[in-house]
């Protein structure tokens, strides 16, 4: 994983085959206290407490396709090598809460890479799904919502749409990060 | 691309793009749609997967091709990621693996509109004749 937008697009894989049907992705980023918190939580399965010690395992997974699974390693790692941290908190039949911190003053903070593009493909393969996404600094946020966008009568599977949404979240992005007062690793 | 930055812009665009765009009928049943599912785990993700899962996209509905691109997880195939599963309109599904995007422009242009087979398959489902 060489930027954020992966490893958002990995946890939220991870929702969707817990059959999520609210997955909530939120990035904060704290210019005082050079923090950036990315969170996924969603209302999915979730797991039982053997699965959840063992989840940073990378030679653990649930799955029976192959024998390791590295999405959480992965994403632990990044985090604890820019000395940031990562907590999973998870109750069976309820759901599962992933927050990562990352320190945006630390070279080896990952860039945030394409968070439109991933968020794009994650919406149109995605409508049954309520996704909502919010990307705040300090305190200017952007936030997006699919039950909203179909509410407003923006269908994304119509051909050409997801082309606009792709803009629409990248434009939109761009302005919020004019909004950093500090110079950080991020992009 | 002009600037869209409100919701109400992007119902416009939205509009202007109906408008263009000669609307397919809704009518038609689903299963009448290619279907692209493109893994998108870890391993998928790593080897570039939304590149390849962008393309389709664009690519799909810039050809007019009625398509539901969606995502799935990982198939067992990690060696051979991306890999993109493929149904054509009544046929058995097919798997293909080493998708770059150069690739996926080949899978469209023979096998999607022509039905016919192109390298990199890989054989998942095949059923035995019974005698």
């Amino acid at each position: 994983m060489v930027d954020m937008a992966m490893h958002m697009m990995d946890i939220a894989q991870n929702s969707i085959r817990g059959d999520a049907k609210n997955i909530h992705i939120s990035f904060f980023e704290d210019c005082d206290s050079n923090i950036l918190l990315f969170s996924v939580v969603d209302d999915g399965k979730g797991m039982s407490d053997e699965v959840l010690s063992r989840l940073d395992d990378p030679f653990f997974t649930t799955r029976t396709t192959r024998k390791v699974g590295l999405g959480i390693p992965l994403l632990k790692m990044t985090c604890e090598q820019g000395g940031g941290s990562l907590s999973v908190q998870s109750k069976e039949g309820f759901g599962t809460t992933v927050e990562a911190t990352y320190r945006t003053d630390n070279p080896d903070c990952l860039p945030l890479g394409d968070i439109a593009g991933y968020l794009t493909m994650l919406l149109v393969a995605n409508p049954h799904v309520r996704i909502r996404f919010s990307y705040k600094i300090n305190s200017e946020e952007f936030m997006l919502d699919n039950a909203e966008l179909s509410e407003q009568g923006i269908e994304l599977l119509q051909p050409g749409v997801a082309g606009l949404i792709k803009t629409f979240i990248k434009e939109n992005l761009e302005e919020l990060y004019s909004y950093r007062t500090v110079k950080d690793f991020l992009c | 691309m002009k600037e869209i930055k409100t919701l109400a812009d992007l119902k416009k665009k939205q509009e202007e793009m109906r408008s263009r765009i000669k609307l397919r009928d809704s009518a038609e049943n689903p299963e009448s749609f290619v279907q692209v599912k493109v893994a998108m785990a870890t391993c998928g993700i790593a080897s570039g997967a939304k590149e390849v899962m962008e393309y389709f996209v664009d690519e799909l509905d810039k050809r007019s091709i009625r398509a539901i691109v969606t995502q799935t997880g990982c198939m067992g195939y990690c060696y051979a990621e991306p890999t993109v599963e493929i149904t054509l309109p009544g046929k058995d599904p097919i798997v293909f693996g080493y998708v770059t995007v150069k690739k996926a422009g080949d899978i469209i242009e023979h096998y999607i509109k022509e039905g016919e087979l192109v390298d990199g398959i890989i054989p998942q489902n095949y059923n035995t004749i019974k005698s």
